[in-house]
């Protein structure tokens, strides 16, 4: 039961303070990994969610939720995750438009997202050098060659799906 | 003689009114959140679907508007919104049931796919070779999500730099993100 009620917790808390799938990686790095899951499995998360269809955020909710305690798990985390997103639609159906965007939750997030960017990149950085994965130039060259692609809009899941390959060959 | 037309007419007329708008607000949803992997990538798909027949074009504008200028899923705001726009508190519901299942369906069957091959040396290598890639990924997307947004005013990149002195000083992350949107409310007038 405690189990559940921190992945509700996690994941309410993840969603209240992102906008979006991705920008939810930072917190949900920093606030899950070592505690619910493992580095590898946080990249697993990452890496899987972006492949597969569907929305990132229930798909991060979804696995870590599998996870972390099975089927109860993944529902409590989707449950978590839907959450946010839900009670402030219906609040924007209701009052919210009236007041279209002159409001402090959107002058609110309008100050979440540089430190969410900030954060994203901080842990970007941990994740290429930090704990197993130590510097050398086979992360570098992935990292570079990923980068590149991104900027000139490469879609992610062929990139990750190219990254994950290049890995099966060279980092044994 | 009816004819077939007639039968669907007619079973039609006896479901409840709007029934036809939800179905569709259920279709459109599962289809875009099973050809799309991410919110901002569904955003272009829904545009086909949604503008000049569920919605206008500046009401579609508003909806990707509000997805992203509040917390949470991108995806599911978007369905609920559309949804709302379309077909009141049922078409919400429709529409958020269309975005939940593809994830929801693709994230078991990979559980059960990989929990067979979880200690393979193969996989094993590919989630190593996918590390740079994730940390190039969230960069890129922490780039374009703070250029997008202010860009680079001076009351952003205080944040973003009293944010990265917190980090390293080794704050809790949930604090500093509060800590961010507070000075927006202060300071985004």
């Amino acid at each position: 039961m405690g189990i559940l009620l921190s992945l509700f917790w996690l994941f309410l808390k993840v969603n209240l303070l992102s906008t979006s799938g991705i920008a939810s990686v930072g917190l949900l790095h920093q606030e899950a990994v070592g505690k619910l899951l493992t580095e590898e499995q946080f990249v697993q998360a990452v890496s899987f969610s972006s492949v597969l269809p569907g929305s990132e955020a229930e798909k991060f909710a979804m696995f870590i939720g599998l996870r972390v305690d099975g089927v109860a798990g993944a529902l409590v985390s989707l449950l978590g995750a839907s959450l946010p997103p839900t009670i402030l639609m219906l609040g924007v159906f209701t009052v919210l438009r009236r007041l279209r965007r002159e409001t402090w939750l959107t002058r609110f997030v309008k100050g979440l997202i540089p430190a969410v960017s900030v954060l994203m990149v901080y842990v970007a950085y941990g994740l290429l050098t930090g704990g197993k994965n130590p510097f050398n130039w086979q992360m570098m060259a992935v990292a570079a060659l990923s980068l590149v692609a991104f900027i000139y809009d490469v879609p992610p899941p062929i990139v990750l799906i190219a990254a994950g390959v290049v890995g099966i060959f060279f980092f044994k | 003689m009816k004819t077939s037309g007639m039968d669907i007419q007619q079973s039609s007329d006896k479901l409840p009114p709007g029934f036809g708008i939800w179905i569709e607000l259920f279709w459109i949803f599962f289809k875009t959140n099973l050809f799309t992997s991410s919110g901002p990538a569904s955003v272009g798909f829904l545009y086909r679907d949604v503008v000049d027949h569920l919605m206008t074009e500046a009401e579609f504008v508003e909806a990707v508007g509000f997805s992203n200028f509040l917390p949470g899923s991108e995806a599911l705001k978007l369905a609920m919104f559309i949804g709302f726009d379309a077909g009141g508190y049922p078409g919400t519901v429709a529409a958020l049931l269309g975005a939940i299942l593809p994830p929801t369906a693709s994230m078991l069957v990979v559980m059960l796919v990989l929990q067979k091959f979880q200690n393979a040396s193969w996989m094993q290598g590919f989630i190593h070779g996918t590390v740079p890639a994730v940390a190039m990924l969230i960069s890129v997307a922490a780039w374009k999500m703070f250029r997008g947004s202010d860009g680079f005013q001076k009351r952003t990149l205080l944040i973003a730099a009293l944010s990265l002195i917190a980090f390293i000083l080794g704050a809790p992350t949930p604090l500093v993100l509060l800590g961010g949107g507070l000075l927006g409310i202060l300071w985004f007038r």
